[in-house]
């Protein structure tokens, strides 16, 4: 399709995370403006671009907005990378992603689930991934986010989220996953943690599909796209 | 008399569909003593709103014109345009508010910020017109301004600041709390034209404390005196916080808030203040026109009666006593009697009647002074004109027109109505520049095309009642287009010397994409093989050809055509031998160039329960839409999807049976795309048998 040089600058293809294990739950965490939700959108180009379908729920903010997320930086990466047919690129990936936005009150287990079966049963649409961008951890019980994990199982989806990380508050968990996941950190399979380095941003990976990160990969991103650095 | 412009409001009113403009309109003409009686849009004693007077308006209970009026609030003219909610009208509203100096942005307290106040909101933003938001029905379940407020700062981007408080809510709904006087204002009588004063309740006074804080630390950046004030810990006085919120106001970076019900009588009278105090006077906006005698420079309008005349004509319409002209003067003094000249074609007009409007009364009177809305009568002119006294020759900016999306083909009954159609097309055409119509001169049928099916539907309606005009009417038609998706050269000789004086043109060059605009020719011929004279020849030719595509008979669009090469014979060839040569060129490259068909796609956004979003997602798949995104806010929730036209239409009453008539939908035109291949050969194949049958 010729689509190679979006897939060989992708970050997540090169360290091989978020590949075919589909019932995985995964966990971006920075500090604000570090680009969280920019990195989302990545894994959620990635999944496109491997052909699945993916579901961008964003708690908090609207639908133009997110859609901008995603025009920005596929922009941005149209520019930097060029693509045979770049507007056939443009409308797979419109085709391929749908936005659901929640108020923050109203968001819960129980409403995503009626939502989906709403789009899988209707034969709508059926994601195989569902990037969750501003879920709060800060006020989430241990049991609502296994219920969600649970939720990920059954449909056989994997699911990314995004969290803040707070400069000042040093608490961590064992394996070295920062508040306000450490006490959640469990239940993810896959945890990044971002972090600046200059003008670029170093994405760090703290565990792997389960397993945990000892020789300490590192990647160094182009801050715009989250792309890797061209060197 | 001298009219003090400072006590002149030229408001609009514009909102959501069913967000009760109309409603609200009537009370404000009822308190201000204009009528005598409230009639409610869909009331029960039969008369309608008196707003709307269109008969075809009563009964379908919305606005399809907006109507003038007049009225005086405490001593100020407020001259007021009602103004149509449904977004196949929006010229109407565009219109509107080109004439406008301030506008009431009309927000449902249930359903907050919906489609369609974004759209309005955008035009006037457009338009830089000051605005103030009212929230009405707050009577109804389920209301909560607060929320809405928070929704005007998120969605429309405004520094929405309220200026009142509820007391109670819903059914309880007693009043508003002014945070400006801080004191309670209830709505007695039968019609709520009694206003009383009271403290505030105490349960509230902690409330109102605080919400009034926050409003002083939002005015207060727009006023150095009140800010000194505050810092000084003294309580300013209340003239000097409303000189601040109309600063705010004026330069549109406050959008103050009121509250209240139209339909319960309340709230009224404090918005009439608000209009009052906060929203600009003629002399406060800046308006510029163009001097045509300068190059088309920009000119500011100087609002000064002695100033020759510059008057825009923004509306017409077919009364019973001729063309009805809806005017605004910018500047200047008409007088009956006084010839003016219409700038557009220079010709001297003698002002026959002048009147002011109140929907389709009238008053009439002898002059009026800068910065009015009035109405002429028995002048001939276009919408859009304007107007100018002597010795000067302005014109004011145009307006923003946007193009048809939707046709339908008509025909008379019998040749009798034929002339009565073709009276009242004229006529509609004139009236609203985004309705079209044209006769077909290959299948000699009269196409007529707007914005929406609702729209075409209304013209048609009006041809019957107004002209007495039955036309049968066709299936609506998308307005499809067509281009070309890759570069394709020609080379076309056009010969025909057999005998008598002959033909002869020889065109090659290419055509490609074009990826803005709609049309480019540019001529790269070297050496005169093609003679200068007959360059602009070829570009006929090809415009010929832009017409009608090859595949669908639509339009073709997006195209550039390159000509590098030719030749030319010395005496054969002339004029049409090359436009024919270009037309063959055309012809030949154009099968090469992949040519496709694009269809209009619009947004569309379905509002209603969030019990139904999955019938109504599942309606929207169904229809070859393509889902954006879900919003959801407690019981409520927005779908967007992007959808094609030819699909939509009749969706109004898919989705009202799905819903239980609980959702609502609106669209406008969003880009055009490329029709799907199986789509695309069902309409090339349709397009086929209808040439065969011709």
């Amino acid at each position: 399709m010729g689509y190679e040089p979006l897939v060989k600058q992708n970050p997540l293809r090169v360290l091989k995370i978020g590949t075919e294990n589909a019932r995985e739950m995964g966990l971006v965490m920075a500090r604000p403006g570090l680009g969280k939700t920019a990195l989302l959108v990545q894994i959620a180009l990635d999944s496109i671009l491997r052909g699945n379908r993916v579901i961008h729920v964003s708690i908090g903010e609207s639908i133009d907005k997110t859609r901008c997320r995603y025009d920005d930086i596929l922009r941005t990466i149209l520019q930097e990378y060029s693509v045979s047919q770049p507007h056939e690129l443009i409308e797979m990936v419109q085709h391929h992603r749908m936005i659901m936005t929640f108020k923050e009150s109203v968001f819960s287990r129980a409403k995503l689930e009626e939502r989906l079966n709403d789009l899988i049963m209707q034969n709508i649409f059926k994601p195989n991934c569902l990037v969750i961008d501003g879920f709060d951890f800060e006020s989430v019980d241990r049991e609502s986010l296994a219920d969600l994990k649970d939720l990920a199982n059954m449909m056989s989806m994997q699911f990314w989220f995004s969290a803040v990380t707070h400069r000042d508050d040093k608490r961590k968990s064992s394996s070295g996953v920062p508040a306000p996941c450490h006490e959640v950190d469990d239940l993810f399979d896959t945890v990044i943690l971002l972090k600046p380095e200059g003008s670029n941003i170093r994405l760090d990976i703290v565990r792997n599909n389960g397993k945990a990160n000892g020789s300490g990969v590192c990647l160094d991103l182009d801050s715009s796209t989250m792309m890797i650095k061209q060197s | 008399m001298r009219r003090d412009l400072t006590k002149v409001r030229n408001i609009g009113i514009s909102a959501h569909i069913d967000s009760g403009k109309t409603t609200l309109t009537e009370r404000i003409l009822f308190y201000t003593q204009r009528i005598h009686a409230i009639h409610e849009v869909r009331g029960k004693d039969g008369v309608g709103a008196t707003m709307d007077s269109m008969a075809l308006e009563k009964e379908r209970g919305i606005t399809i014109q907006s109507a003038a009026t007049y009225c005086n609030w405490q001593g100020y003219d407020i001259n007021i345009i009602d103004t149509p909610g449904h977004v196949d009208f929006t010229i109407e509203v565009e219109r509107a508010l080109r004439v406008l100096d301030g506008a009431v942005l009309i927000l449902c307290s249930v359903g907050g910020v919906q489609s369609q106040s974004i759209t309005v909101n955008r035009q006037m933003s457009r338009y830089k017109v000051p605005r103030i938001a009212f929230i009405n029905k707050c009577d109804r379940t389920g209301a909560n301004p607060y929320r809405v407020t928070q929704q005007i700062r998120d969605k429309l981007g405004l520094n929405a600041v309220m200026l009142q408080l509820p007391i109670g809510l819903e059914n309880d709904l007693e009043g508003v709390i002014d945070l400006v006087t801080m004191k309670a204002v209830y709505f007695d009588g039968d019609q709520g034209e009694t206003i009383r004063l009271e403290e505030i309740p105490a349960h509230m006074q902690a409330e109102a404390d605080e919400k009034r804080e926050e409003l002083l630390d939002a005015v207060s950046m727009f006023s150095d005196e009140l800010m000194e004030v505050i810092i000084e810990e003294q309580t300013p006085s209340e003239d000097l916080v409303r000189e601040a919120i109309r600063r705010g106001t004026l330069s549109l970076e406050l959008a103050p808030v009121i509250i209240g019900s139209a339909y319960k009588n309340k709230g009224i009278q404090p918005l009439l203040d608000a209009v009052n105090a906060y929203l600009p006077c003629p002399t406060d906006v800046e308006n510029t026109a163009l001097d045509l005698d300068n190059d088309e420079k920009e000119v500011q309008v100087s609002n000064d009666a002695d100033d020759p005349l510059v008057a825009l004509a923004f509306k017409l319409e077919d009364g019973r006593y001729g063309q009805l002209t809806y005017i605004r003067t910018y500047q200047g003094t008409l007088k009956k009697g006084d010839t003016i000249v219409n700038s557009r074609t220079g010709k001297k007009v003698k002002i026959g009647r002048l009147v002011r409007l109140h929907a389709d009364e009238m008053e009439e009177i002898e002059e009026a002074g800068s910065g009015d809305i009035l109405a002429l009568f028995g002048i001939d002119c276009a919408s859009g004109d304007t107007f100018c006294g002597a010795g000067i020759s302005w014109s004011m900016s145009s307006m923003h027109v946007p193009s048809p999306v939707i046709s339908l083909a008509i025909k008379p009954k019998d040749n009798k109505t034929q002339t009565n159609v073709s009276k009242a097309l004229n006529r509609f055409g004139k009236e609203d520049p985004t309705f079209k119509s044209f006769v077909d001169h290959e299948t000699n049928e009269t196409i007529i095309s707007g914005m929406g099916e609702l729209h075409l539907e209304v013209y048609i309606e009006r041809m019957k009642r107004e002209y007495n005009a039955e036309v049968e009417v066709g299936a609506p038609r998308v307005a499809y287009r067509e281009t070309i998706t890759k570069r394709a050269e020609f080379n076309y000789t056009h010969k025909k010397q057999t005998g008598g004086s002959g033909q002869f043109g020889r065109v090659g060059g290419y055509l490609e994409p074009l990826e803005e605009g709609e049309y480019e020719f540019d001529d790269k011929i070297v050496g005169g093989v093609i003679p200068r004279e007959f360059i602009p020849s070829c570009d006929k030719g090809f415009r010929k050809c832009l017409q009608k595509g090859k595949l669908t008979g639509s339009p073709i669009t997006g195209i550039r055509v390159v000509i590098n090469d030719g030749s030319s014979h010395a005496v054969d060839s002339s004029d049409v031998a090359f436009q024919l040569a270009a037309i063959g060129a055309f012809n030949e490259g154009y099968a090469k160039a992949g040519p496709v068909i694009m269809e209009p796609i619009m947004k569309v956004a379905v509002e209603g329960p969030s019990e139904f979003q999955g019938a109504v997602m599942g309606s929207l798949n169904q229809r070859r839409g393509v889902i954006v995104g879900t919003f959801e806010e407690g019981n409520y929730t927005v779908v967007e999807a992007e959808m094609p036209l030819a699909e939509m239409f009749g969706y109004s009453t898919t989705l009202r049976s799905l819903t239980q008539g609980k959702a609502e939908f609106t669209m406008e035109l969003s880009s055009y795309k490329k029709v799907p291949k199986s789509v695309a050969d069902e309409l090339i194949k349709a397009f086929e048998e209808e040439k065969k049958n011709k």
